[in-house]
């Protein structure tokens, strides 16, 4: 009679649990008590790296100092040159018409345990609901992508790995921006691409960025090398098998991104508010009369989805290539590689980007 | 007299039932997370063998509902299979007494196999089936460790006197 009673009570409130979320705040509650067991089993080794640091020797400090002072040497150098991209991009971007990037801020988490579920690859973060983090934010180690938040607990969180079978993610080829899509495999190592044409231009050694398609991942973060590209004549579709460039299970400190709030379209009006603020002052960008010339009729149709975008144009006829990115989303220039390249190519090579400097 | 018995009895019994959370959830190397045994199967299987009285199906519901908290499962689906498996020990209570001690393994081990399949189903209603029978391992591996579990709490209990 006990059985039955308790049977009926678990399973209506698995149906409740799956279907609603009226048991959302009980489950927080009773989190905050049994997540410190999480801490718990993570003390001993906390505690060793506690005593293993305090124990140190002087010549290996030194040495790893040394080992940091390069490593930084070679970023700060590196970052450099990133900065001048960085600004380029912007000037070439702004040519475009197209949105900025948006620049998203990290903070970084640290694991505080593993699922003890073998079958599936989520890990435990010690930030949660009340340090900002929201449902489906993306995850990075230090080499890239590792996954998105899942689950939302007060101080707590569960993401689920890239490489969980029930995990896919929008990627691009970053050598020619081709599409697909990397789904999980349960292997820690490996990710595969579904549905890639026999003849995609895509081979080992290639890295995958992500493609930003989604709309839940930012883009242009690498997720994953392509490792074999098996052809077999007898398959529809070519077998592509990549590993992840992030430390899936070697990473003990992550990067949590906050990207904007703000949806696709808000960002396509501020980006153009922006320029239009920028055009007010004088600096703004000259319109390269090399852009070639596209079909008339497209243009009122791009000006009245986003009527803010239209004071930035100086030239409708020059400006409408680029308008198309500008309106629907920031995703866009990725989406469509092919299309956009021949568009910006000349005016990379035109001169117009100093002459909007001077 | 006996209310302070009682109540340091309940201690040592959540006390292990706390302990049996922790190496539920403690990390294991690679190859090991496959055979993790069912700590709260084994001892809810102890304490219910012997103390029937206070440790029942309520308990084990509890102790599942807390587990499908640290799992981050559907709440309820533990909690169903921790109350099976209570359920079964319970109604094999006076048999399993009088077993040997490798008799009580394979029974023990039908048991925990029953609801390993149990939980292969529900898991595979929520979509994360997982690909392989190697499920059945820590089922194997628990009914293993049930001599040891059984000696080391049996003198836990006769320290203690709990009863």
């Amino acid at each position: 009679m006990r059985l039955l009673v308790l049977v009926v009570l678990s399973v209506a409130l698995m149906v409740v649990d799956a279907r609603f979320t009226l048991l959302k705040p009980v489950r927080s509650q009773m989190s905050l008590v049994l997540m410190q067991s999480y801490w718990i089993t993570d003390l001993p080794q906390r505690l060793w790296q506690g005593v293993a640091s305090q124990f140190g020797s002087r010549t290996e400090l030194v040495a790893e100092n040394e080992k940091l002072k390069t490593e930084n040497l070679l970023l700060q150098g590196r970052m450099q040159k990133l900065a001048a991209l960085t600004e380029q991009n912007v000037r070439l971007r702004e040519l475009l018409n197209s949105s900025a990037l948006v620049n998203e801020k990290v903070e970084v988490a640290e694991l505080i345990g593993m699922d003890p579920n073998p079958f599936t690859h989520r890990i435990i973060i010690n930030k949660g609901e009340r340090d900002g983090v929201v449902l489906g934010q993306p995850v990075l180690d230090a080499r890239g992508l590792m996954g998105q938040v899942v689950e939302l607990m007060p101080y707590t969180s569960r993401v689920l790995l890239l490489t969980d079978t029930t995990h896919s993610i929008p990627v691009q080829v970053n050598r020619n921006g081709l599409r697909a899509i990397a789904s999980g495999t349960g292997n820690p190592e490996r990710l595969e691409l579904r549905h890639v044409a026999d003849t995609a231009d895509i081979k080992e050694g290639d890295l995958l960025v992500s493609s930003g398609l989604g709309q839940r991942f930012p883009a242009g973060y690498p997720v994953a090398t392509v490792k074999e590209v098996i052809h077999d004549s007898g398959q529809p579709f070519a077998i592509v098998r990549a590993v992840p460039t992030a430390a899936l299970n070697r990473s003990r400190y992550l990067l949590l991104v906050f990207s904007d709030g703000r949806t696709a379209e808000e960002r396509a009006n501020d980006a153009a508010q922006a320029q239009e603020a920028l055009d007010q002052h004088g600096g703004g960008p000259i319109i390269p009369a090399t852009v070639p010339k596209p079909v008339p009729a497209v243009v009122p149709a791009p000006a009245a989805a986003t009527p803010a975008t239209a004071p930035a144009a100086t030239t409708p006829a020059a400006a409408t290539p680029a308008k198309p990115a500008a309106s629907t989303h920031p995703a866009k220039p990725a989406a469509k590689p092919t299309a956009a390249k021949p568009a910006a190519k000349p005016p990379v090579s035109a001169p117009a980007t100093t002459g909007g400097r001077e | 007299m006996a209310g302070a018995t009682a109540s340091r009895n309940g201690w040592i019994v959540w006390l292990t039932f706390a302990i049996g959370l922790l190496l539920s959830v403690s990390p294991l190397p690679q190859f090991m997370e496959i055979l993790r045994p069912l700590w709260l199967a084994l001892l809810l299987a102890f304490w219910v063998l012997a103390l029937p009285q206070t440790v029942g199906m309520v308990t084990a519901f509890c102790l599942g509902l807390a587990e499908d908290v640290l799992y981050g499962t559907l709440l309820g689906q533990n909690a169903l299979i921790l109350t099976l498996i209570t359920f079964l020990v319970l109604s094999l209570q006076q048999r399993l007494r009088m077993f040997p001690m490798w008799q009580q393994c394979l029974v023990l081990l039908v048991i925990f196999g029953l609801a390993q399949l149990v939980q292969l189903w529900l898991s595979a209603l929520t979509g994360n089936r997982q690909p392989t029978l190697a499920l059945v391992l820590p089922a194997l591996v628990s009914a293993l460790l049930w001599p040891w579990i059984s000696f080391g709490l049996r003198g836990l209990r006769r320290r203690y006197k709990i009863n």
